[in-house]
């Protein structure tokens, strides 16, 4: 009795443990190869959800699924047109067929050195036969495009598919950035030059019109000035010799008279005469017969 | 695994007083249950070497356990930012929201827990938050933020990726590190961005362009990825020259000012002298005006005086003659100093002696008065 039942327990334990190792679940995740004392007889399992297996006879090797990242180290190349270049380049990537993948590199650490080694001669490849402004700015995505399938080419014996190859960095080695600097410092220079410069003639430029103008305004206010000064006079004229057109001995004779009045100031004149002059003609002689010339001096 | 800590209580019925003395899963249950269990199982210590159990008290405690345990392994509890992943048997079966719900315990089926509303940022050329969390100061990481122009310059650039799930299943079944995907995504989209335009328009006015050109470079990278991410925004931070020539940008700058300084200057100087030069002008036309006109009064005055006296002369021309020379005469004499010479007596032998210089000096300052 007691027997029996330790059989049935041994027999139920066995079961059980039988069940658990024939059953095993392949995450979303995951794709799964199942070996039969190390033979893949079947296909790999790519779908998720529980799979069955014989126990201890076959095995389970499980795979990610998932899009793998791969990021190599910075590198220094050429390009054609002889410019150094320091690119870092990462790549995306999936186990395409996991046989291969296992039989090929059998882990991702393995794989991934490959794949470093496989990036990093194709960026030599691709990027050595382009010129810097290729990579730089016209044809990047081209290149990159290139890279991927050069390496997806080589990968498939891998059994690896590669998504897609992006450059990261593409930077000049530390020298050649001093030099960029170098020469974005004179750009900057000459361009700060050329700004005060062009302020320096705008200024000039605006400075000799104002000044011209000042001139020419002058100027044309004398012309003018002149021509009124001109009409002034002429008027002056026309009105004396209208005045004194009448009688010009008279006004020879009154002019005369102003003359001597405005002429001869008191104070700074001195007058040293004879009593013979018209003014004198009774000065001597109550008659007044003669008029002696007078003399004059300063 | 959530799940997992949500039906720990389980544990209990194998390892007699186990997970109590490890405190939080335990905190977890309700009060009640607890002491109701604590004393059920000090019963059970004292009963256990010996025969008699009561059995409907034994039933009571297996029934709560069983459904305590039961509702923790059946059901998943969804918080507002999650979203429940349903695997079974490690396939994908189905997407719930927020709330409870039913999930079959393990090893049928599993749930993971995204955020999916959280809103994730990434820094990429700097860190805003050093090694140790307190620095304040932004930390520049140059190899990140520096890279080449289109025209062969260098330029810093700082920015910030924002990004959120977009498809729970993709993010998480597709890639394997989705963080530093998009990180990586990010860098070399900007440099390619970077890379094909010119260093002044990426400085100034092109900030906008180039956050939307990135956007959507690193939106459309990870559509290829199928990784289920969303790229809500790009955001430029600081975007200079490299610290070695901002000098020279920010001289740059100073002389731009310096041009419009030099041409306000000058424009200044001809709004000062151009007026000046219309008043000066006014102010001769004005002075000519002047002139004329009293060159022209002066010589009716003049001339209405001549006819005057001319009228007066017409009548008695000699007397009138006579009298306006003597007149004129006696005041030009008036006011001057006389030296009479009687020619009969000395005659004019004498002037020559006279002194003329002494006479003329002491006496000009009298004449002045």
């Amino acid at each position: 009795m007691r027997a029996v039942f330790s059989f049935i327990l041994v027999i139920l334990v066995a079961a059980a443990i039988a069940t658990y190792s024939s059953f095993f679940i392949v995450q979303q995740t995951e794709q799964a190869l199942v070996l039969r004392f190390g033979e893949p007889l079947r296909a790999p399992i790519t779908t998720p959800g529980l799979n069955w297996k014989i126990p201890v006879v076959e095995t389970v090797e499980f795979f990610d699924k998932r899009v793998l990242d791969l990021d190599s180290s910075p590198q220094e190349l050429i390009t054609s047109d002889q410019k150094r270049l320091v690119v870092d380049a990462f790549a995306r990537w999936r186990i395409s067929q996991a046989l291969l993948f296992y039989q090929t590199v059998r882990d991702e650490r393995i794989a991934r050195q490959r794949l470093s080694n496989l990036l990093e001669g194709s960026l030599r490849r691709v990027l050595g036969s382009a010129s810097f402004e290729d990579i730089v700015r016209d044809k990047r995505e081209k290149l990159m495009g290139d890279i991927a399938r050069q390496v997806n080419e080589e990968a498939k014996e891998l059994g690896i598919a590669i998504i897609d190859v992006r450059i990261k960095r593409a930077d000049l080695p530390e020298a050649n950035s001093q030099a960029i600097y170098k020469r974005m410092q004179t750009d900057r220079q000459r361009e700060a030059q050329e700004f005060r410069a062009q302020g320096e003639e705008a200024a000039r430029k605006i400075r000799a019109e104002a000044d011209r103008d000042v001139t020419v305004l002058k100027a044309k206010a004398t012309r003018d000035g002149e021509k009124i000064r001109a009409e002034g006079d002429a008027t002056r004229n026309r009105i004396f010799a209208e005045a004194f057109g009448r009688d010009p001995d008279f006004f020879a004779f009154y002019r005369s008279m102003q003359a001597y009045e405005q002429g001869l100031k008191s104070g700074d004149t001195r007058m040293l005469l004879t009593p013979e002059s018209e003014f004198f003609r009774y000065f001597n002689d109550p008659s007044g017969k003669r008029a002696a010339p007078a003399q004059k001096g300063k | 695994m959530p799940w997992s800590n949500q039906s720990g209580g389980g544990g209990w019925k194998s390892g007699g007083g186990g997970p109590w003395g490890q405190g939080p899963s335990g905190g977890q249950q309700q009060p009640d249950l607890e002491e109701i269990l604590k004393r059920s199982q000090d019963k059970l210590k004292q009963v256990m070497p010996g025969s008699g159990l009561p059995g409907p008290l034994l039933a009571l405690v297996a029934v709560a356990a069983i459904a305590v345990v039961s509702f923790f392994a059946f059901t998943v509890q969804v918080r507002p930012d999650e979203q429940a992943i349903v695997l079974r048997f490690g396939k994908f079966d189905r997407v719930k929201g927020p709330g409870l719900h039913f999930k079959w315990p393990y090893p049928v089926e599993n749930v993971l827990l995204p955020k999916v509303t959280r809103q994730n940022s990434i820094e990429i050329g700097f860190r805003s938050i050093g090694a140790r969390g307190f620095s304040q100061t932004p930390r520049d990481v140059l190899e990140e933020s520096l890279m080449l122009t289109g025209d062969e310059n260098i330029v810093d650039v700082d920015f910030v990726v924002f990004w959120r799930i977009k498809d729970a299943a993709q993010y998480l079944f597709n890639i394997q590190n989705p963080e530093i995907t998009v990180k990586e995504v990010a860098e070399s989209s900007m440099r390619e961005v970077v890379g094909q335009s010119d260093i002044q328009p990426i400085l100034t006015q092109a900030r906008a362009k180039t956050e939307q050109a990135v956007q959507k470079l690193m939106q459309q990278i990870l559509d290829q990825y199928k990784a289920g991410i969303d790229i809500t925004q790009v955001q430029l931070q600081k975007v200079d020259p490299p610290s070695q020539v901002i000098e020279a940008f920010r001289d740059v700058q100073a002389a731009r000012a310096d041009q419009e300084r030099l041409r306000n200057e000058a424009l200044t100087y001809a709004s000062k002298v151009v007026p000046e030069a219309r008043g000066e002008a006014q102010r001769i036309l004005q002075a000519a005006q002047g002139y004329k006109e009293q060159a022209i009064a002066e010589a009716d005055g003049q001339a209405a005086r001549f006819l005057k006296v001319y009228e007066e002369y017409k009548k008695a021309p000699d007397v009138t003659r006579k009298r306006l020379f003597l007149e004129t005469m006696e005041r030009v004499f008036g006011g001057m100093d006389k030296i009479i010479l009687d020619g009969k007596g000395g005659g004019p032998g004498v002037v020559p002696y006279l002194p003329l210089d002494q006479l003329t000096k002491p006496k000009s300052d009298q004449g002045a008065k």
